[in-house]
């Protein structure tokens, strides 16, 4: 008999990061259950402390961007979370969730229609993963990327009208796929 | 894969004096616009003076109908208006490349018998008047002044693609319970508000409505995921077109439902999304994200947006949701903003206010920033109505 896979519940800050996690999560063999805040980080961090009494009982994900708020992960738990619940895993992306996509960057590469080549070897290095992800989008091959996923000039944004609706279609990782660890046809 | 075609025409600027609530509205507008501000600013008389200019060239339009269906010149004048009390609309009309590619003008006041009369209508192309009148022969026969250029036929011709293109202007927002009862708008054609719906869906060839309705089906399964099927069917009896929708239960079959049971939040999605696939022109909407779940509304910006950069239609709407101004994707110049003042309601883009941008930059989403600026003043004494 099959075995269920696990189920989390989770917190994140934006729909991208909601995309991002339940990749991750799936390839891994979990499953995502419901998924709360979506407000933003101020929002999140301020409500922190409801989920993590939840995950006294059930497993929680928390996924939160370092951004430019401490040096290293380690500094910035130790202020956000002192004491994680014993089924709390809470995770901070180093410095933003887009860094973990440029990090495949042969998924990404073939993605964007960009040769391998454009995206930085080491993404944690970078200190605007999102900017560095969208001036990517705008070397597209292809135009409906370009005008999809990097902002008008003059909007004042810093991406594109479809951005997250287009990362959503990304197709999945070539590295977990020949793992076997994704069903490509679910 | 999709080729670089020429971009549609929409509007790129707007500007009114004396219109309804506003006195002087300067404003350019976007591809995509959403327009914020507390009830009564104003959004929906904005939105109404585009449908003016629908209504000049619509079949069974025309100058004096339209203003007439307004309740005449004294019901369209701003009460705030003083000094120069013309009503004036003037929008350009074009692309990026382009925006001023077309621009059209008309003003006009009423005679002492209280009938509208045109006071000036100026017609431009490329920067160059094609149109300005009162020209000579309004000088020697004041009476055609009652009528504008736009709407006839033989006056113009030169500017034929500004008449098509106003033409193409569709407003949309769908009441549910007129859809559900259509005889409270019997003999309504293209009714905005949806009391001839399903007799609109009916009027597309069966190869169209079945691809439609295919495609919005698919979208609504998102919201609605107990959803199956969507079809068109005529009852019998009156041969009255219904829609009907497929329910998965637990029964194998499922079971089947018809527009009278569907929920409004199903009914109002559904209307939206027809109205989306439906034309190419501006398409102007008020409020879309009610009876919406938030998780929807969310993504009603993108789903805009995705549906331009394949159309490149122009979408307008008013809103007061703060979830669908949570899209990170909505630029400052695609917020117009309404606020109300003793000299008629003002508008601006959310770029010309300085901390905007500021805050923004600083991580705040656009809800953040706008919605404080559009809550009326006192919001708080209505729970005083209570006693």
């Amino acid at each position: 008999m099959a075995h269920l896979p696990v189920v989390f519940s989770a917190v994140v800050e934006g729909l991208t990061d909601e995309i991002v996690l339940r990749r991750v999560v799936e390839s891994c063999g979990a499953a995502l259950g419901s998924v709360y805040g979506k407000n933003g980080k101020d929002s999140l961090r301020r409500q922190l402390h409801h989920y993590n009494q939840a995950a006294n009982f059930l497993p929680w994900i928390v996924l939160i961007d370092l951004d430019q708020d401490a040096d290293c992960a380690p500094a910035a738990r130790a202020i956000w979370l002192t004491a994680p619940a014993p089924k709390m895993h809470f995770r901070i992306a180093v410095r933003a969730v887009e860094n973990w996509l440029l990090a495949d960057r042969e998924t990404l590469a073939a993605f964007l229609s960009i040769s391998e080549a454009h995206i930085p070897a080491e993404p944690e290095s970078l200190n605007n993963p999102k900017a560095t992800l969208v001036n990517l989008a705008r070397r597209s091959r292809r135009r409906i990327l370009r005008e999809e996923m990097t902002p008008r000039p003059g909007s004042g944004r810093s991406v594109g009208p479809v951005y997250i609706s287009r990362l959503d279609s990304a197709p999945p990782s070539r590295k977990l796929r020949a793992s076997g660890k994704v069903d490509e046809n679910p | 894969m999709a080729t670089k075609s020429a971009k549609p025409l929409r509007f790129t600027a707007l500007h009114l004096e004396n219109w309804r609530n506003f006195t002087f509205v300067d404003v350019k507008l976007q591809q995509r616009a959403f327009l914020v501000g507390p009830n009564a600013a104003g959004k929906s008389n904005l939105l109404d003076a585009l449908r003016f200019l629908h209504d000049l060239v619509a079949v069974g339009g025309g100058f004096q109908e339209t203003v007439g269906k307004r309740g005449g010149v004294s019901k369209l004048r701003s009460l705030a208006a003083r000094r120069y009390p013309d009503v004036v609309i003037r929008v350009n009309i074009g692309s990026d490349d382009e925006p001023a590619a077309w621009t059209y003008e008309v003003s006009f006041a009423q005679d002492n018998r209280q009938r509208a009369f045109i006071k000036r209508e100026r017609v431009t192309r490329d920067g160059v008047a094609i149109i300005d009148r009162p020209d000579d022969k309004d000088k020697g026969d004041p009476e055609r002044l009652t009528q504008t250029y736009l709407e006839q036929i033989n006056a113009n011709l030169e500017f034929r693609a500004v008449n098509d293109f106003l033409k193409t202007i569709r407003y949309l927002h769908i009441v549910p319970q007129l859809v559900r009862d259509p005889d409270r708008s019997v003999g309504r054609i293209n009714d905005p508000y949806g009391g001839d719906f399903l007799e609109q869906i009916a009027r597309t060839t069966e190869k169209t409505q079945k691809a439609r309705l295919h495609r919005i089906g698919d979208a609504l399964k998102v919201a609605v995921p107990q959803l199956a099927e969507l079809t068109l069917w005529r009852d019998e009896t009156k041969g009255a077109p219904h829609l009907r929708r497929k329910y998965d239960h637990w029964r194998p079959q499922g079971a089947w439902q018809t527009e009278e049971q569907f929920s409004d939040g199903t009914l109002r999605l559904i209307g939206l999304l027809w109205a989306i696939l439906d034309g190419a022109g501006p398409l102007l909407l008020e409020e879309p994200e009610l009876s919406l779940h938030p998780e929807v509304v969310r993504f009603l910006p993108q789903m805009f947006a995705r549906i331009q950069s394949r159309t490149g239609r122009q979408i307008l709407t008013s809103t007061h949701s703060t979830d669908l101004l949570r899209d990170e994707s909505i630029g400052l110049d695609e917020v117009i903003l309404l606020r109300p003042s003793a000299e008629g309601a003002t508008v601006a883009t959310a770029g010309d206010r300085a901390e905007a941008r500021t805050l923004l930059d600083s991580g705040l989403s656009m809800a953040d920033v706008i919605v404080p600026l559009t809550r009326p003043e006192h919001a708080a004494q209505l729970s005083l109505f209570g006693g």
